[in-house]
Order: C-alpha cells, then sequence, then structure tokens
C-alpha cells in the first residue's frame, strides 16, 4: 500500500516535471521564432503564445516581489495613458487660448491704435 | 468671357491638344492615352496656380474617383512657386499681430526657406518664451520657421472656386462615378481649402502628431509656438537637416538611410493601425532626415483618418499582401466597403491573385501592386469608398519615401513584424477570444475526432 501510494505520487511528480520541461522548452522556442514566427503554424503558435504568456509572468512576478498590487499593475498603465491624453487635450485647448489670445490682443491694439507692447 | 475664364480654357486647351497628339489623337492604347492627359492636366494645374495646384492636390488623394494614372501623376504636382515681396509678408505678420515685426521676433530673414502655392516659409529667432500645448515651452531665442499665408491668395482662390462653381453646373453631365458630382467636389474642396487656408488646423494636427509618437526618438515633429501663431501665421520650431533630395550630403555625414527607411516603414503601419490617424500626403518637400539619425515630419495638410474596426481588417489586408492571399484580401477589403459582387468575385481573386504574383512574388513592388489593385478594382467596376483608395495611394507613396531613403528596401517585409504583432494583439482580446473561441474548439474537436 505504502509503495503504491508512493509511487502514485511519484508518477504525478514525473507528470509535472514533464510539463514543465515541455513548457520551458516551449517558451524558449516562442523566445527563439518570436512573435513573427507565431503564423507559421499551430505549433509555432502555441509555442509563441506560451513565450508571451511566460513573459507577462515574469511582469508580474517583478510587480510582487517590489510590493506591488496584481490588479493594479496593468491599470496603473491605463491610467497613465488616460492621464496622458488628458494632459494632452488640456495643452491643445491651452494652445488654442493663446492664439484667441493673440488675435484678441491685437484687434483691440487696432481698435485702440495703441499698437503697445505686450 | 472673363479674362481669367479665357486664360483657364485657354491653358486646358493648349494642354489638353497636346495630349491628344503625343497620345496620337487617341488611337494609341488606353493606358498611353490615360498617362499622356494625365502629364498635361498637372502641367495645366501648375501653370494655373494656387487654387488649381491645391485642386489637384486633393484630386490626388481621390483615386476612388479619378483614373489610377491621374491620382499618380498630379502626387507628383510641384508646388513650388515664385515667394511674395518680404514687405507683403512684413505687412501681413503685422496685421495679425498688430505689432512691429521686432517685437515678435528676431533676425527675420528677408529670404525664404520655401515658398509654396498657398504660404512661403522664413526662418527667424522667437523675441520672447512662447507656450506649446506638449512639452516644455519654447524658449526665447529658438529658432523657428514662420510660415506666413501669402497676401492674396485667399481672393485668388475665391475669384477661381467661383468660376469653378459655375463651370460645375455646366459640366453637370460630367461623372466619372455613380453618385459623384463636380459640383459637390467642388463644395468639398472649398471646404477642405478653408482649413488649409487657417494655419491653426495644421499647427494642431502636428501637435496631435508629436504627442502619439512622443515615444519613438526617432521621429521628429516641430513643436507649435502657439504664442506667435494666428489664422495666417504658423511659427514652429525649425528642423535643420537633409530633403529627400539631398539624401547624398546625409550618407557622407553618415546618417544610416536603411535604418530610417525601415523606421519610417513601420512608422507609417504605427499611425494607421495604432493612432488611427496617418500623413496621407507624403512626398520629398513634406519630410526630412535630421544630422541625428531621425525623420522629420512637415505640412500636416491631407490626415487620414481610420475607426479601431477598420484598423483591424487593415492589418489583415496587409498580411494577405505578405502571403500573397487574393480571398483573404478581398475577404478584409470587403470589411472596409469594398463590395464584389458575388458572380464577379472569383475572376477578381484569380486577376488579383495574378498580380499579386506578378508585383509582390520575388521583388516587391508596392506601386505597381496599388496602381494595378486600384485599377483593377475599377475594371470590375467595384466602387472604391474614399478611405480604403486614400490608404492604398499612401501606401504606395510611403514606398516610394522609403525607396529614395534607401532603393533596395522591401517595405511590406520590414513592416511584417510590426503588422504581425499588432494582428497577434488585436486577435488575443477577450472579447475576440470569446467570438471566436467557440469556433475554434469546434474546429479542434473536431480535428481530434476526425
Amino acid at each position: 500500500m505504502t509503495d503504491d501510494l508512493i509511487r502514485l505520487l511519484a508518477s504525478w511528480q514525473l507528470v509535472h516535471e514533464m510539463a514543465d520541461e515541455g513548457l520551458k522548452a516551449a517558451v524558449e522556442r516562442g523566445r527563439e521564432t518570436g512573435v513573427e514566427g507565431m503564423r507559421s503554424g499551430p505549433d509555432a503558435f502555441v509555442d509563441g503564445l506560451t513565450a508571451l504568456v511566460d513573459e507577462e509572468k515574469e511582469r508580474l512576478k517583478t510587480a510582487l516581489t517590489s510590493g506591488g498590487d496584481v490588479a493594479s499593475v496593468s491599470e496603473g498603465l491605463v491610467d497613465a495613458e488616460a492621464l496622458e491624453e488628458i494632459r494632452f487635450e488640456i495643452g491643445e485647448l491651452k494652445g488654442r487660448m493663446e492664439t484667441l489670445q493673440t488675435t484678441l490682443d491685437a484687434i483691440a491694439r487696432k481698435l485702440s491704435g495703441s499698437g503697445g507692447g505686450e | 468671357m472673363p479674362s481669367r475664364s479665357r486664360e483657364i480654357a485657354s491653358v486646358f486647351a493648349r494642354r489638353w491638344g497636346r495630349a491628344s497628339v503625343d497620345s496620337g489623337l487617341g488611337l494609341r492604347g488606353g493606358t498611353r492615352r490615360r498617362e499622356a492627359f494625365a502629364r498635361e492636366t498637372r502641367l495645366a494645374f501648375e501653370e494655373l496656380g494656387p487654387a488649381f495646384i491645391k485642386l489637384g492636390q486633393m484630386m490626388s488623394v481621390r483615386p476612388d474617383v479619378f483614373s489610377s494614372e491621374l491620382v499618380f501623376e498630379l502626387s507628383a504636382l510641384q508646388d513650388s512657386v515664385a515667394p511674395a515681396p518680404f514687405e507683403a509678408i512684413r505687412e501681413v505678420i503685422e496685421d495679425e499681430f498688430a505689432r512691429p515685426v521686432d517685437e515678435l521676433f528676431d533676425d527675420l530673414d528677408p529670404v525664404p526657406v520655401a515658398s509654396a502655392s498657398v504660404a512661403q516659409v522664413h526662418r527667424a529667432r522667437l523675441r520672447a518664451d512662447s507656450p506649446v500645448a506638449w512639452g516644455p515651452a519654447l524658449a526665447a531665442g529658438t529658432v523657428v520657421a514662420v510660415k506666413v499665408l501669402k497676401p492674396g491668395v485667399r481672393a485668388a482662390i475665391t475669384g477661381d472656386l467661383e468660376l469653378s462653381r459655375r463651370l460645375a453646373r455646366r459640366l453637370a453631365i460630367v461623372r466619372p462615378r455613380e453618385g459623384w458630382t463636380l459640383a459637390a467636389f467642388i463644395e468639398e474642396f472649398e471646404r477642405s481649402l478653408g482649413r488649409e487656408l487657417d494655419m491653426r488646423e495644421e499647427g494642431r494636427t502636428a501637435d496631435r502628431f508629436a504627442f502619439d509618437f512622443r515615444d519613438d526618438e526617432q521621429v521628429r515633429v516641430p513643436t507649435v509656438a502657439w504664442g506667435r501663431t494666428t489664422r495666417r501665421v504658423l511659427t514652429m520650431e525649425y528642423l535643420e537637416g537633409w530633403r529627400l533630395s539631398e539624401l547624398d550630403e546625409a550618407r557622407r555625414a553618415g546618417v544610416d538611410a536603411y535604418g530610417l527607411a525601415e523606421h519610417g516603414a513601420t512608422a507609417f503601419m504605427r499611425q494607421v493601425l495604432v493612432h488611427g490617424r496617418y500623413h496621407a500626403d507624403l512626398h520629398p518637400a513634406n519630410l526630412f532626415v535630421t544630422p541625428d539619425d531621425r525623420i522629420a515630419y512637415l505640412d500636416f495638410g491631407i490626415v487620414g483618418i481610420v475607426t479601431p474596426d477598420e484598423r483591424r481588417h487593415i492589418a489583415h489586408v496587409l498580411a494577405a499582401l505578405v502571403f500573397r492571399d487574393p480571398d483573404r484580401a478581398l475577404r478584409a477589403s470587403s470589411e472596409l466597403g469594398v463590395e464584389v459582387p458575388p458572380e464577379q468575385r472569383d475572376a477578381l481573386a484569380r486577376d488579383l491573385g495574378a498580380l499579386m504574383d506578378r508585383t509582390l512574388a520575388d521583388e516587391r513592388d508596392v506601386r505597381h501592386f496599388g496602381k494595378g489593385f486600384l485599377s483593377l478594382l475599377g475594371d470590375y467596376g467595384v466602387e472604391i469608398p474614399v478611405g480604403y483608395g486614400l490608404l492604398v495611394k499612401s501606401l504606395v507613396t510611403v514606398e516610394g519615401v522609403a525607396r529614395a531613403l534607401y532603393p533596395g528596401i522591401d517595405i511590406i517585409e520590414t513592416s511584417r513584424p510590426f503588422v504581425t504583432r499588432i494582428l497577434v494583439e488585436q486577435e488575443l482580446t477577450m472579447s475576440r477570444l470569446l467570438e471566436r473561441g467557440p469556433a475554434a474548439v469546434r474546429a479542434a474537436l473536431g480535428e481530434l475526432l476526425a
């Protein structure tokens, strides 16, 4: 009975070991062929996908070890992009206002006939 | 007949008469005849001045309406016109700001660095700091390019537009395509010209382009000095570099021509597939190479827009070009509005496959493919949507520019990794997986159980 249990656990460990080696080999192949190689066939697609997943896993690992919150990693990126976009739009509006102000000043100067400085 | 009408009529009569002679009084083949007329039409437009040059530029981005020969010939319109006198330019600047030029700029060079049909550019230095839309303000002393609308241009164009409208009414019968009228085209031209005659529009587009490429060290867009910009004056950072016609000098200075050509092609794909906005008027005068190995984009007059859905289908069309797969190209094109009648589909796919084999097999020639594809759709009577035609034409132009930088470049091959990555990213979204997952599982089970 004990032998059987040990044998069962050994088989289970072996399956994991083989799967792990298979996964590592797939990641390696996926990295070698790169994303562009994914279109050459179903096997290459699976390898490429495995490499992409592995990359994401490494990013998550780094975020976790640096004390970050898993969920906030991608959300943080989205937020930063949205923030930049809003900053740009505000800058754009300021640019529009600046040129309108310039035109307004020019009209005021013409009306007053002063032609003075800024 | 007013004198301007007589002048226009006489220029076209002379030019088209020459085209008739060159094409053997119409006896030569269709393509030769169309090429002769296209060439003389371009020369007539150049002769007739700003309104016609702008009209020609607008026609050059409408392969959905005009023949591919005319469209590609008009892309070569020379928009280089004698400059207006400096005094007149100075008056425009002073009128826009109601201030003497010396209070706005230092060292405003009376000799323009460029002069086109509607505007000319003078080099100067900012006299005071100027706010910008993105990034640090431009400091006093910064060298700038001051682009000024030529005096009298608006009036000249308005006059020609009025004549064109009258002509359009008389030529209401001319309809190169179903549902298209000359009068509607003139109206559209008027609207687009209105935008082009407002320098602030160009400044905004440049800002957006600069923002889209903010993380790309190799792409350079001049920053707009909004404190010195009005409807008739656009002040931008002055960028030093070589035009595509001066590349020998650039190569001698050690510029990496291949790297820039490759990056330029990928940057175009990024504009189309990532940002959905692309520079649709690239030509040698609109971009140059900087001494620090960057591509500088100028003049954002014509911008193409694509929606997120269209981007996905465009990526599939590009993938179809890479793999020379006519069925896939037509399938993705139909999602972009290219409706091929079912009874013609097989024949068109066969002809398209033959065209791909001729032009995209060994040494890829996107120019001949693009022209051939648009002609093929025309031959089959397939209507080409505006955006689709503009995109095909822009792709051809990008190849022309990349080849001017590095003659041996294959833009399809160099942009392949980028396009593939975009395709994978697009297809691996949760919504796409949920949409296509069940079908994929069914197919996989079918394969396993077979």
